[in-house]
């Protein structure tokens, strides 16, 4: 479905991605792991077009990604989570939800409000919050919404930037439990992340960003059994729940 | 001063009031989506009143009048970012907010070309017998501006919180990468507040010329009350903009009013200009503004 090849960019003069390779196919869930800087959120916004200086191959569904506007492509139905969530703060919950079906204003298909419904009935905590400023609820609410608004745009690939960012442990896995029931009615994912296990554990493939590059590309359960990985981007969480790794 | 010295002052305060604050209203419309601050809002005003003189002349009822100007100075103000905004989009603010004031000199020349020098009459919305209200006798007018400008106010709240492209504009203020995500057009965003901001001014020019006739260079002393207007009520927020600009209003009326001294209209001018100074050192987020802090 996404096809990405030889893609450079960067901001400015600086360039941040080297020539990536990937691709996601129907209905999978990529990770992106990797440290911080080497370039992960560049990818996910080279993606959604908000990072200018791009070159190299893009493709969606057919869509040549490269030669798109960020509003284009989001019509397309790449739709992305933004790190920090980027909500509209002084705007209501609803309001929100309201604007991610933008792209869907005046198309034929299903009514906002149904899928809205469908919405609060993954996040039934959004659904008491409706009237709520979006900016005063708390961060996993927050998460919640900003996740709902994306998937009122139907998308066809989500880009998540960090979902789990400052998400108490709980949360976090409500939200990545959430998002497996997504991946599971059919909808494609491409995931970056800090926390190196829990998205290799929901992801189906994984690849290892390293300064602008991929440096490894392996199968989630690849990635996870992978003794350099489990050293370097399980940090001192090595070794928890997966056999064989202790004192590495 | 008697009472109805006094309500008469007020009355014509709120009328000069209104104007100030459809003038702010415009500066935030614009300011709220693009951070510019446009120096050519008087000229918006301006313009406004000068087409509905014009079509007046040739016939056009008073009604039809104002539809025209009003709609004709909001192509005006699109045909202004397409032409003086929109090529320094990569220039940053900075340049955009001097170019306005470059647009303002040039809109205020060609409207000079066409309209000459002269200030320009127009005929009072429905008559000029004075209605006796409490003792006090105020123009038809009066009631005409401080109606219309109540009935854009609420047209224009209903717009940003009721409708989609409304709430679309919102988005783009608030966070305008986010918006663009969600497939929002942010550049027709812009597009559309600079034409609804020159449409709400102009609509305020029509609106005045009737009590203070319209000349080709009346629009910059209307821009700058605006824009104190702006200041007072808090940069940015539209019910302070509309609160500034009728507190500006009364406040000049109320100078002229009680200054003992004669030829002390004079000095009305100079109220807007000593609030902005005041403002700007007492409490620079304005009275309903809130304290922002701007990372560099």
């Amino acid at each position: 479905m996404l096809a990405i090849s030889g893609l450079r960019a960067g901001y400015g003069r600086i360039e941040v991605l080297r020539g990536i390779d990937l691709a996601v196919a129907d209905r999978e869930i990529v990770t992106i792991i990797g440290a911080n800087g080497a370039g992960k959120s560049t990818l996910l916004r080279a993606i959604s077009g908000t990072v200018g200086n791009r070159s190299g191959a893009m493709d969606f569904a057919g869509n040549d990604l490269l030669r798109m506007s960020v509003e284009a492509i989001a019509s397309a139905g790449v739709v992305q989570v933004p790190e920090g969530r980027q909500l509209f703060g002084p705007l209501s919950v609803e309001e929100n939800l309201q604007l991610g079906s933008y792209t869907r204003r005046g198309r034929r298909g299903r009514p906002a409000g149904e899928k809205m419904k469908e919405v609060f009935a993954l996040f039934p905590l959004l659904e008491e919050r409706r009237a709520q400023q979006a900016g005063t609820l708390s961060g996993g609410e927050q998460q919640m919404l900003a996740i709902g608004r994306a998937l009122m745009a139907e998308p066809r690939l989500l880009l998540l930037d960090e979902p789990s960012m400052g998400l108490a442990p709980l949360i976090v896995r409500e939200i990545f439990r959430t998002l497996r029931r997504l991946n599971e009615a059919g909808l494609a994912m491409l995931l970056v992340e800090q926390d190196a296990r829990i998205a290799l554990s929901l992801a189906h493939r994984g690849l290892v960003m390293v300064r602008g590059q991929v440096m490894l590309e392996d199968s989630a359960e690849g990635l996870l059994g992978n003794p350099e990985v489990q050293a370097i981007y399980f940090g001192r969480h090595a070794g928890r729940g997966v056999s064989g790794t202790e004192g590495g | 001063m008697s009472f109805d010295q006094f309500l008469q002052y007020i009355s014509s305060g709120i009328t000069s009031g209104s104007i100030y604050a459809l003038t702010a209203l415009g500066f935030t419309l614009i300011y709220n989506s693009t951070d510019i601050i446009n120096f050519a809002q008087g000229e918006f005003v301006m313009l406004g009143g000068l087409v509905a003189i014009s079509m007046h002349e040739w016939g056009a009822p008073l009604p039809l009048a104002f539809l025209v100007a009003v709609a004709l100075v909001g192509i005006v103000g699109v045909i202004f970012e397409q032409l003086a905004i929109r090529p320094l989009l990569s220039a940053g603010v900075l340049a955009q907010i001097i170019v306005t004031i470059g647009a303002s000199l040039a809109i205020r020349t060609v409207a000079m070309l066409i309209w000459g020098r002269e200030s320009l009459p127009l005929p009072p919305f429905s008559g000029d017998s004075p209605i006796v209200i409490l003792g006090a006798s105020i123009l038809p007018q009066t009631l005409w501006v401080l109606g219309l400008t109540l009935v854009i106010v609420v047209a224009l709240q209903l717009f940003y919180r009721r409708t989609l492209t409304g709430k679309a504009v919102r988005a783009c203020s608030v966070n305008p990468t986010a918006a663009r995500l969600m497939g929002i057009s942010y550049s027709r965003v812009v597009l559309l507040s600079f034409g609804l901001s020159a449409a709400i001014s102009a609509a305020g020019g029509v609106m005045i010329t009737p009590v203070s006739f319209m000349s080709y260079s009346a629009g910059a002393l209307i821009g700058l009350k605006g824009f104190a207007a702006c200041i007072l009520g808090g940069l940015g927020n539209p019910v302070g903009a509309v609160a500034g600009g009728l507190i500006l209003g009364i406040l000049e009326a109320l100078t002229v009013g009680f200054l003992p001294f004669s030829g002390s209209s004079g000095y009305k001018d100079g109220v807007a200009f000593l609030i902005l100074l005041v403002i700007l050192f007492a409490r620079p987020q304005g009275l309903f503004g809130r304290r922002t802090v701007e990372k560099v």
